[in-house]
């Protein structure tokens, strides 16, 4: 029961990206379309998953003078893990998302779970959180994704729903980006408040 | 304190130095599969490559059986937002047959149109058959025969400079070609040398500039 | 009860409304107006009715359905917005380009903040930016200027004076009195240079608008481009800068709106300037060969700041 609440926690009740308004870089910066939204989200739910269970694990043994730069380190090695697998077997992916996979090291959701909840919770109940807020942020993504693909190019995961010539293109920029999750955010609290 | 940031530290090393001898060979592949797939799509049949370098451009020649089958050049210049790197396939009498963009961040849906403009036969947009040695190959605002991409002059100058200079390396290679160096005449239009020569010194000017 | 109204000392009213200053400015752009009617024609008057249209009836929609207010339509700033937001498009724009330029405007520039009086930026020029960089081409495929014009979609082009020497064409400048009286490349409203003007001196007059600002920017604008002029940075002349593109247009009619402008004499000054000074730095080393409706939105966000720490004095007030 607990573990469903953790999950249903990180992706409705607090939801990194439209209640927490964390990770606002990469939110910002990847979502020019549902794809690449995803994808992001996906990675980013890796490195979560993986470093909630480590930072869980290793809570015990490390002195708390030190435990940032000891999550960081453990983050920052799941990140170019990744890193590397991605530009090996999908370089396509690596190649849009570019810069953006080395920044998940600093993106806050991640250090800030591993402080929130990871260092307070064993593995079991930090890998769920990890999954919920990594899907949050998935969700919160591929939608805010889709909405900028969709209004700039007429595609929501390259299926085209009307002609690209009606496509705003400042969707598709960075302008559109904040309008476009301004606009998101807004629609998501009143939902939320109804 | 310091013990456990180590040991922490040495493990994360560890799992790295693996994974990245694991994945070096396929982020290698990787790479070369994406520029065989652009020199395959440039070029027509081939069965042999050569590689060398002629102006610090990387000219791959082609061969099919000894017959030489023209050159996929790789050449950049400064667009509108960055670099802008593509392939050009040249046939061996120097014709273009195809070209490829490899890297670009042009503004989307203006300059980002470079990638199959050039190619589109409609007006005078498609360089696809034109010899650079012979036709004028500048946008129709500077006096050559090529159309820009709508509000995108600055994206289509960039690209046909790019496009010029893959030529120059190509040609300063290739002795089949007439491409005669020395010839300084400013009279436009006379021959196919001499406009060549007058681009030549136009981007000159343009870099002097 | 509801009818008493408490309130200082002293008790005149000018008889001064919002819906009177709309209807100014409004009278004020009938000569750039016609001047428009004249080169551009039809193109110009389908442009233009349907941004107001389109703006109105979002402004009605919006308020009925969304917030639920009484709706202001009567206080003519929707109207005057549409009007500014179709003199700042081509005249050869499609319909549906127009309409959601409106949508825009009405929708994420106006009424997204609460509606008239609390918004940060400039209406029209929310519409006109949105669509420049969402709809590239067609609006900056501008129509040539034709005497007696009755073509809209299908127009003859030209480029502008300003994009003319951004892209170092071979085409020649047009002359420096037809850029005066509007025989030009560009969007419908801000070709003409004289009428403008004269719009202008109507405001002044009428103390719809002070001199403050227009005087600062146009100012800044020739001083800069004088000292660039005179540098050999640039090769056209500070005059050619005044009449060339949205800077009458902007400097006058735009940047001059009550509610993203400040409030004092020496914050409108300090506007002026900058907006000035970002012009002309877009407009000689930018991407852009236009920088006014980026000048006045960036100089729109420092209003807020310009009028906390430039408050009118009070009157009576000691000086320090």
């Amino acid at each position: 029961m607990k573990s469903l609440k953790i999950i249903l926690n990180g992706l409705i009740k607090e939801n990194p990206t439209f209640v927490l308004l964390l990770g606002m870089c990469p939110t910002l910066g990847t979502t020019s379309s549902a794809i690449n939204g995803m994808s992001m989200g996906l990675a980013t739910t890796f490195v979560l998953i993986c470093s909630n269970i480590v930072i869980s694990l290793i809570k015990n043994l490390v002195p708390d003078k030190v435990r940032i730069p000891c999550y960081v380190v453990v983050i920052a090695a799941f990140v170019s893990v990744l890193q590397m697998c991605m530009e090996a077997y999908v370089p396509a992916i690596y190649e849009t998302l570019g810069l953006f996979i080395p920044l998940i090291v600093v993106n806050c959701i991640v250090l800030g779970r591993a402080e929130a909840f990871a260092a307070k919770n064993n593995a079991w109940y930090s890998a769920l959180d990890g999954i919920g807020i990594g899907l949050g942020f998935t969700f919160a993504l591929t939608l805010l994704g889709a909405m900028r693909e969709l209004l700039g190019t007429g595609k929501v995961f390259s299926l085209t729903l009307f002609p690209e010539n009606y496509g705003a293109l400042v969707f598709v920029l960075a302008p559109g980006a904040f309008i476009a999750l301004g606009y998101l955010i807004a629609i998501v609290n009143k939902m939320r408040k109804a | 304190m310091v013990v456990v940031l180590t040991l922490i530290s040495l493990i994360a090393a560890g799992i790295l130095g693996a994974v990245y001898t694991v994945t070096a060979e396929p982020i290698q592949q990787a790479k070369t599969a994406k520029q065989q797939a652009a020199i395959q799509q440039v070029l027509t049949t081939f069965n042999r490559l050569e590689t060398d370098t002629v102006n610090n451009l990387p000219v791959h020649r082609a061969y099919q059986d000894d017959n030489f089958a023209g050159a996929a050049v790789e050449a950049s210049s400064n667009g509108f937002g960055g670099e802008i790197k593509i392939m050009v396939g040249f046939d061996p009498q120097g014709n273009i047959i195809d070209y490829a963009v490899l890297q670009q961040a042009e503004t989307p849906g203006l300059g980002t149109k470079i990638v199959d403009w050039f190619k589109t036969d409609k007006n005078n947009q498609s360089i696809k058959g034109k010899n650079p040695g012979k036709n004028n190959l500048t946008v129709s605002k500077d006096g050559g025969e090529v159309d820009a991409i709508t509000a995108a002059t600055i994206s289509s100058r960039a690209f046909l400079e790019a496009l010029q200079s893959a030529y120059q390396a190509y040609a300063g290679n290739d002795e089949a070609t007439n491409a005669t160096t020395g010839a300084t005449s400013l009279q436009p239009d006379t021959t196919a040398v001499d406009s060549l020569n007058i681009q030549l010194t136009d981007s000159i000017n343009a870099i002097i500039e | 009860m509801n009818n008493l109204i408490v309130s200082p000392a002293p008790h005149a009213h000018s008889g001064d409304t919002v819906r009177r200053n709309m209807l100014n400015v409004i009278i004020a752009l009938v000569p750039a107006y016609l001047v428009s009617l004249f080169y551009f024609g039809l193109g110009a008057f389908i442009v233009s009715a349907t941004a107001i249209v389109a703006c109105v009836v979002f402004e009605f929609l919006i308020q009925r359905f969304l917030l639920k207010q009484n709706n202001s339509i009567g206080d003519f700033s929707a109207i005057l917005t549409g009007l500014l937001l179709g003199f700042n498009l081509p005249s050869n724009l499609p319909i549906w380009i127009v309409v959601i330029g409106a949508l825009v405007a009405i929708g994420v520039g106006k009424m997204s903040f609460g509606g008239l009086g609390n918004n940060l930026f400039n209406p029209a020029l929310v519409g006109r930016v949105f669509l420049l960089i969402s709809f590239p081409a067609p609006m900056t495929t501008w129509p040539r200027p034709i005497a007696w014009n009755s073509s809209y979609l299908d127009a003859e082009t030209a480029a502008t004076p300003l994009s003319l020497i951004k892209e170092n064409g071979a085409e020649a400048l047009p002359a420096m009195w037809e850029m005066f009286i509007g025989n030009m490349g560009g969007s419908l409203g801000e070709v003409s240079a004289i009428a403008l003007l004269i719009g202008g001196i109507f405001l002044i007059c009428t103390r719809t608008i002070t001199w403050h600002i227009p005087v600062s920017i146009l100012t800044t604008v020739a001083a800069f481009t004088g000292i660039l002029y005179a540098c050999d940075v640039i090769n056209v002349t500070p005059l050619f800068h005044l009449c060339a593109g949205g800077m009458m247009l902007g400097a006058i009619f735009m940047a001059t709106d009550y509610v993203t402008s400040p409030m004092s004499a020496s914050g409108q000054i300090i506007y002026g300037i900058g907006i000035g000074i970002i012009t002309v730095v877009i407009r000689v080393f930018g991407a852009y060969p236009e920088g006014m409706s980026f000048a006045i939105l960036i100089m729109n966000a420092v209003t807020p700041l310009l009028n906390t720490y430039l408050r009118p004095k009070r009157f009576g007030e000691n000086k320090k």
